[in-house]
């Protein structure tokens, strides 16, 4: 007989799981063309309205949008708003220090672009209606990366970060009437 | 006494529409249920500001991310806002909330949509996960486990053979000739299928289902609405959905309880039952399974099974269920079916269970 053990009561199981997404056609267009430095969107024909980045449809009318509704918009834009964040610590996280993430609608869209980086100003300076261009990152340090429904991980694998471009602030009444 | 189980109103699915299974898509959820939603707004004429509810069902754990089915709102064109709710289910229990939400009385229409895309993640560990994380996962137990499980519970019971079962995979591939939102279809000798090694014991390849991605969408409304509409009306006649124990060894694996009472329910609803359809699509993904439900409701000879190809030719997960009712409403109004049923699951080896029973509008 072996020898007599207390009966398992509890164990422990780590789980994970690997996904792979596909990047989609209307993704691979607008990441290719961030490499080269521009920044293109979908205007739908129904509604008038730019989606950055382009999503294959409008939102507003449910009608289909293809490389024909294709538009260039600016590298320059709005602040609509702002999160100041403290990182906590924990595994995996990579940042340490204070820092500042905002939606920005670029000149010529109607969908804001989430978790844009803002530096280069104060963090009480910040402020919905804050005038921002992009720094872009150096041609050969740009990255082929994932296209999520909001661009951040596109945007910022070839857009460094966001700083003031010294225009004054936008009128709020400009920003109203898009897409967040 | 007044039966309070009386229907106060006949409900009607008046439009379907999918977007072919494939065994990987590159569009987003969002972009194939643009097509699929589209197109019952074409094939009904209904303007979407006059659907008075949304309902749809998706899985994060197929997505692997969290609160996916808001994403995929975006191809209802939801402004200005609409009445929602999801499932974290197959399309079929949307539908089948969606149904009950007519039979409040106040509203008319009611859009069903479904997506989902196996092909992202490793189903076999997805399901696991999904379906019995605590005892069986950590044992190892995949997918195709559970269902070999219950394949060799059928076979114990003398109640299916592996030559069976090579005929029906054959069967489904022929008739998914003719469906072209099928995947896995030709024309194939069973013979040369039983020559296939063992994926899991007593299961071959044949006899499991393919990863699908795909979408679909359906409009319901009253009898009144589909006669404003202006098209063809196939009623929903009868629908119910019953669960058995979630641990799968508390029960005899070899038949299905719920699948049984669903169908006796749903039947006493429709004034007509399981055994006196024409067509019957069964959310079956493994041919031991068909043989299960054909048991448990009874169909009888007369019954066409699965004339789509069914789940053995495409099986988009959370989709498969909504398919089935599509394809049953599809036979009754090509004129290949009078009255139909339709089969939906979920949970492990055919836990939960729904039937639907159609009529066409002159039945």
């Amino acid at each position: 007989m072996a020898e007599q053990q207390a009966p398992v009561v509890m164990m422990e199981e780590i789980v994970s799981l690997e996904y792979t997404t596909l990047a989609t056609d209307v993704g691979i267009r607008f990441m290719d063309c961030l490499i080269e430095g521009r920044i293109i969107g979908h205007k739908s024909k129904q509604s008038g309205l730019v989606y950055v980045p382009p999503k294959g449809y409008c939102l507003m009318t449910g009608s289909p949008t293809t490389a024909d509704d294709e538009v260039e918009v600016s590298d320059h834009g709005v602040v609509t708003g702002f999160t100041i964040i403290e990182p906590i610590q924990y595994p995996g996280q990579e940042e340490t220090e204070r820092y500042v993430q905002a939606q920005v609608l670029l000149d010529g869209a109607s969908s804001a672009l989430g978790l844009c980086r803002i530096q280069d100003i104060p963090f009480e300076e910040v402020r919905a209606g804050l005038r921002v261009k992009a720094v872009w990152r150096p041609p050969e340090d740009r990255q082929q990366t994932i296209v999520d429904s909001w661009g951040g991980r596109a945007i910022s694998s070839c857009i460094q970060h966001w700083v003031p471009s010294g225009e004054p602030d936008a009128d709020p009444a400009s920003i109203a009437k898009n897409m967040y | 006494m007044a039966d309070i189980l009386d229907l106060p109103r006949d409900v009607a699915i008046v439009a379907f529409s999918q977007v072919p299974s494939v065994a990987q898509e590159t569009r987003t959820e969002a972009q194939m249920l643009v097509e699929s939603i589209n197109g019952v707004l074409e094939q009904s004429g209904i303007d979407r500001r006059e659907i008075g509810f949304t309902v749809s069902g998706s899985c994060d754990y197929l997505t692997g991310a969290t609160f996916t089915f808001v994403q995929m709102l975006e191809a209802t064109a939801a402004w200005p806002p609409i009445s929602e709710s999801h499932v974290e289910a197959d399309g079929a229990w949307a539908f089948y909330e969606g149904w009950v939400r007519l039979l409040h009385g106040d509203i008319d229409s009611v859009l069903v949509y479904a997506s989902g895309k196996s092909s992202l993640g490793n189903q076999q560990e997805v399901m696991s996960l999904w379906l019995d994380p605590y005892y069986l996962e950590t044992l190892g137990v995949d997918m195709f486990s559970y269902a070999g499980l219950q394949a060799q519970a059928v076979l114990n019971a003398g109640k299916g053979k592996e030559s069976e079962w090579a005929e029906i995979a054959g069967r489904s591939r022929r008739d998914a000739l003719s469906n072209p939102n099928a995947q896995v279809r030709g024309e194939v000798d069973p013979a040369e299928l039983l020559r296939e090694d063992y994926l899991r014991g007593p299961l071959r390849p044949h006899a499991c289902p393919p990863v699908s991605d795909s979408a679909a969408a359906m409009l319901i409304t009253t009898a009144e609405k589909a006669a404003k509409l202006g098209v063809e009306p196939v009623y929903v006649r009868g629908i119910d959905h019953r669960a058995d124990p979630h641990y799968f060894g508390v029960r005899d694996l070899s038949v299905s309880e719920s699948a049984r009472i669903a169908g006796e329910k749903a039947a006493a609803k429709a004034g007509f039952g399981p055994g006196d359809v024409d067509v019957a699509e069964l959310a079956a993904m493994y041919p031991h399974e068909e043989q299960i439900l054909v048991d448990a409701l009874g169909l009888g000879d007369g019954v066409r099974l699965n004339p789509s190809g069914g789940a053995l030719a495409a099986n988009p997960v959370m989709v498969t269920g909504l398919l089935r009712i599509g394809e049953a409403y599809n036979a009754i109004r090509s004129g290949s079916a009078r009255r139909a049923l339709a089969h939906a699951q979920s949970g492990p080896c055919l836990q939960q269970n729904l039937v639907c029973l159609l009529e066409g509008g002159n039945g």
